[in-house]
Parts: C-alpha cells; structure tokens; sequence
C-alpha cells in the first residue's frame, strides 16, 4: 500500500492511500510502529485516500495509537470521510482516536 | 393493433472462484469483486459493503476454522438476482454461525478487539443467512439494490 510520509514542523504526516484490509493492515501497521520506534511519536494520519476500513485495517490503527501513546507521543487522525467514516461510526471507533477536521488542525492539536 | 413487449428477461449475473485457506487469497476475492461491481455499476457505497464483508467473513474462516495445517478450498459466489446482490461464502471448516457472535463491548477501555468484524458484517448487510450442509459451512450474504 503507499504510503506519503512527509515531516511539518515537527510532525509526521502519513497520507495512506487504497484499502486498510486484510491484505494491507499488516504492512500499514509495521511502517507506522517502525515510525514511532525511529522517534516519530507525533503522526497525523491522512485517511482521505482511503477507499475502507475492515476491522483487521482498525486494530493496525488501534495498535498504532496505543505505541505512540506507550512514547508519550500523540496520534491524531484526518480525512475519516464517506464511507470510512460510516465504517467508524459502525464500529464505534470514534472515541478511541484524536480525530481531525483537516491534516492542518491535525498539526496544530499535537503542538499544542 | 397493440404492440408486444419483448419477453422479460430478468437480469442474471454470476461468478464464482475458490480460493485457499491463506489470507494473502482474500485480495483475489477483492479484485473479483471490484470486477463485478464495475460491470454492474455498483455504487461505492455498495462496494465498500461487500468488500468489508468479504474480507472479514473470510479473515475469520482462514484465522479459526481449520484445526489442522493442511490446504482447504473456499469457494465464494457473487450473483444479482431479483435486484438483490447476494454472496456466498462455503467452508469446510469448523461449524461456525456468525450470527451467534455477540454485540462487541464498545464500552471496555481498552478496546478489546474481537468481535467488531462480523459485527461490521451483520450492519453492512441486508440479510446474513448460516446453514451447514454435509460438513460445509454456508453463508449467504445480501444486500438489496438501490432503484
């Protein structure tokens, strides 16, 4: 899956692109524990590209944010739009995650 | 002098493919399925409905349903009928009722993280049929098309 990681002010920004399934959840969750393990521990998540959430795509997102809060860094995700955040809203996810307007306010809540 | 109507011809459509109990094979399931939806101009919202589904029926059949190492076949059918889309999913598996499987606890913190998958499923979906035949695990998948 691709993955556009880019650094702002001393944020990680991670734009992620295509499904979080399945086949992909693995492979998403090991670069973002790979981040935060490199010191990476302040990630916003950009979800706009993405096409859908299984549950397999939810626990990489789940475990993700329980690592960076373990580093005493903070995760915040953006772009839970459309169907994906149906799928949020299904699953009761919203509570379990910073979730963000935009990847901006995103930036702005983990300076702060 | 009244003019006839060809004879009605109902719209039916179907595919099929088997697949190993590996889960590196539920991305074949997703291409076939992108396929189908776009010869029948699924809406996205119907896509994402049954791509979820799919692939948590089947992450749940690879994960828990054989006890033994060995290869087992699963065969999954896609097919629209009366303006339904309906899936099946059959297994030799152990037997398995997915409509057993509790309300996940949303209120537990930590969030535990079984259960949500089937629970997904159950709300995606229309109508989620179980039955066992002859040792196979059938599900049946459905979801009503949209005029």
């Amino acid at each position: 899956m691709k993955l556009v990681v880019e650094e702002t002010e001393g944020v990680t920004i991670v734009e992620a692109y295509g499904r979080l399934d399945s086949t992909t959840a693995k492979e998403f969750g090991d670069r973002l524990i790979a981040l935060v393990q490199a010191g990476r521990c302040s990630l916003v998540i950009d979800l706009k590209n993405i096409a859908y959430i299984s549950s397999a795509g939810f626990r990489a997102l789940l475990i993700a944010n329980r690592t960076t809060l373990e580093r005493r860094g903070k995760l915040a995700l953006c772009g839970v739009i459309g169907e994906v955040k149906r799928l949020f809203d299904i699953g009761n996810f919203n509570e379990e995650f910073l979730i963000c307007p935009s990847q901006a306010e995103g930036i702005g809540k983990l300076r702060a | 002098m009244t003019s006839r109507r060809p004879p009605r011809t109902e719209l039916t459509s179907s595919c099929e493919i088997s697949i190993t109990n590996n889960l590196s094979e539920i991305a074949r399931v997703a291409a076939l399925v992108d396929r189908f939806a776009a010869d029948h101009n699924f809406s996205n919202e119907l896509v994402v409905a049954l791509q979820v589904s799919l692939d948590e029926v089947l992450n749940n059949i690879i994960s828990y349903a054989y006890d033994d190492e060995g290869p087992h076949d699963i065969v999954v059918r896609l097919k629209i009928r009366c303006r339904n889309i309906e899936v099946s999913v059959s297994d030799d598996g152990k037997r398995f009722d997915p409509l057993t499987t509790l309300t996940p606890d949303f209120t537990s913190k930590p969030r535990v993280h079984g259960g949500v998958g089937l629970y997904f499923v159950r709300n995606l979906m229309d109508d989620v049929i179980y039955t066992r035949r002859d040792g196979v695990n059938h599900l049946q998948l459905m979801k009503r098309l949209k005029e």
